[in-house]
């Protein structure tokens, strides 16, 4: 398996963490009853819960733009040392924003989530 | 075609029928000149989501969270199939995912507590295992 397969299988891996994590903060404010109910009013989190809903959100839809770009490399076969430096940095610059965003750092988190949209946006540059 | 090649078509299946389950009763409710309009808040008054009857709105969310399984199952079922480490544990545990998504959808609508978030869990574990297995 080529290393930037493992990052994308090691990256599906985060956000099923990022999702635990989340129901884990989630579960004190609105209870295990609310979960488990159709949820048909809106549960208002507050503070990290809130914070690791948005990022959970986020991190899926990373998720659905950096999985094309990685299978794309994968089928064409014209994987560089550059493709894995971006996966690599799309990897640590997700895990980083998901931190900062749970700790609510302002700025950085920004930054981090930037360097992980420049390096997918990068990769789609490479495929073409 | 592998395996979890063909439960990933037939996952990507389900998620056409659940948006005509939501859509269809959805427009039925709301009348097309609702849902053709650009759905201005400031228009609606409140969501759409929030005008339809809570069977609807429940189809919704299930919908919705079709679209987020389908996504890490669609990395589980690629890593797997590209590097060729299809075995009988993640072809049964595609099948598990496809199984679990299916019964998710009345689980969620009848409000069948605490199945609908065990029957989530169970496609979830199996979506999980198909991953920790790509990278055995």
């Amino acid at each position: 398996m080529s290393s930037e397969l493992s990052i994308l299988a090691i990256y599906g891996l985060l956000v099923v963490v990022i999702l635990l994590v989340q129901v884990l903060l989630a579960l004190p404010q609105v209870g295990l009853a609310y979960l488990a109910s159709p949820r048909d009013k809106d549960a208002h989190l507050t503070g990290t819960a809130a914070r690791a809903l948005r990022s959970l959100n986020n991190s899926v839809t990373a998720m659905a733009l950096f999985a094309p770009a990685i299978l794309i490399l994968q089928a064409q076969s014209t994987m560089t040392s550059t493709t894995l430096l971006m996966a690599q940095i799309f990897l640590i610059a997700r895990l980083a924003y998901w931190l900062l965003y749970l700790a609510g750092v302002p700025w950085l988190r920004t930054a981090a989530w930037l360097c992980g949209f420049l390096a997918t946006a990068y990769l789609y540059i490479l495929a073409l | 075609m592998t395996p979890e090649l063909k439960v990933l078509a037939l996952a990507g299946l389900l998620q056409v029928i659940q948006y005509a389950l939501m859509s269809i009763p959805a427009n039925l409710q709301l009348g097309i000149a609702k849902t053709l309009s650009p759905r201005d808040p400031q228009r609606l008054g409140k969501p759409l989501m929030e005008q339809v009857t809570p069977a609807v709105g429940r189809l919704f969310r299930a919908m919705n969270n079709h679209f987020e399984a389908l996504i890490l199952f669609t990395i589980a079922v690629i890593v797997i199939t590209l590097s060729g480490k299809s075995t009988s544990f993640t072809q049964t545990a595609a099948w598990i995912f496809l199984a679990a998504r299916v019964l998710y959808v009345p689980a969620y609508a009848l409000g069948l507590t605490p199945w609908r978030t065990l029957v989530w869990g169970l496609g979830f574990l199996a979506t999980t295992s198909m991953l920790i297995a790509a990278l055995l």
